[in-house]
């Protein structure tokens, strides 16, 4: 797995929890165009994340690395190889696809707040979706180091 | 819902603090510590998905019920993780893939030769 291309991702998200963090703190105190603007920032992050998956997978693909019959590794670690990437694929498409369904909240939550109802009295449904946002982000922190750090070191 | 409002000051610091986790996790996975390698990027680990849930999920100010619900439920996951390491740690060599040497089962051979 490319190190430097997870970082990235993990930078990317941690980002995108920070905009949600501050959209829900202007909800709280009502101003409206802030949190649009957040949320806007949160969904362009998030695909962004998706966008930098997708290279990933992209490079797999190409190298043979998806499980499967056409999957091609070196023969000492075929079985290895194979296992450990049936799980990258299994996680991390788990946790995209926990992504998609936190920009399709987004945008049901900027539509509300562009309506009008969300306001500093009601805002739970922005606050909510964040804590949504924040779980799918822990998520990452652990499956980053779990996935692309362990085993890293060495020659 | 928490009615307190925290000082923006208190989400950049937080993600201030995780950027630095990112990168001394990235940097000290290059380094051979054996075994503690993994150790210390789940403690790193941890100690983000904490700051995450005490501040941008504003639990550090929800009330105890909010509180013991979290703590419970980490535990229960422990539990059931418990499970499975106790499989692991007691299976049977055989059945592992291929009959692979039990203890074969080391990080570095289930990684990429690439970068």
């Amino acid at each position: 797995l490319d190190v430097t291309l997870g970082t990235i991702n993990t930078v990317v998200l941690i980002t995108s929890s920070l905009t949600m963090a501050l959209a829900v703190h202007a909800a709280q105190l009502g101003q409206r165009k802030l949190v649009l603007w957040f949320l806007v920032a949160t969904m362009v992050l998030g695909v962004a994340f998706l966008g930098i998956k997708s290279v990933e997978y992209y490079h797999k693909f190409e190298e043979h690395h998806v499980p499967g019959p056409g999957f091609q590794f070196e023969r000492e670690y075929f079985r290895h190889a194979q296992l450990f990437f049936s799980l990258y694929f299994i996680m991390t498409g788990l946790h995209a696809l926990h992504m998609i369904i936190g920009i399709g909240i987004m945008l049901v939550m900027f539509r509300w707040t562009w309506r009008g109802i969300i306001t500093e009295d009601y805002y739970s449904p922005v606050e909510i979706s964040g804590l949504y946002w924040h779980f799918v982000d822990i998520v990452w922190i652990f499956l980053f180091p779990l996935l692309y750090l362990i085993g890293r070191h060495g020659p | 819902v928490t009615d307190h409002i925290l000082p923006k000051r208190v989400y950049y610091t937080i993600f201030g603090i995780l950027m630095l986790g990112t990168y001394l996790t990235v940097q000290i996975a290059f380094f051979d510590l054996g075994r503690l390698n993994t150790v210390v990027a789940l403690t790193i680990a941890v100690i983000k998905a904490t700051l995450v849930v005490l501040f941008f999920m504003h639990l550090s100010e929800s009330h105890g019920s909010n509180r013991l619900v979290f703590v419970v439920s980490i535990i229960f996951a422990l539990v059931m993780m418990l499970g499975v390491f106790g499989d692991l740690l007691t299976r049977n060599p055989m059945s592992l893939p291929s009959g692979a040497p039990a203890f074969d089962i080391s990080p570095e051979s289930h990684m990429a030769p690439h970068e």
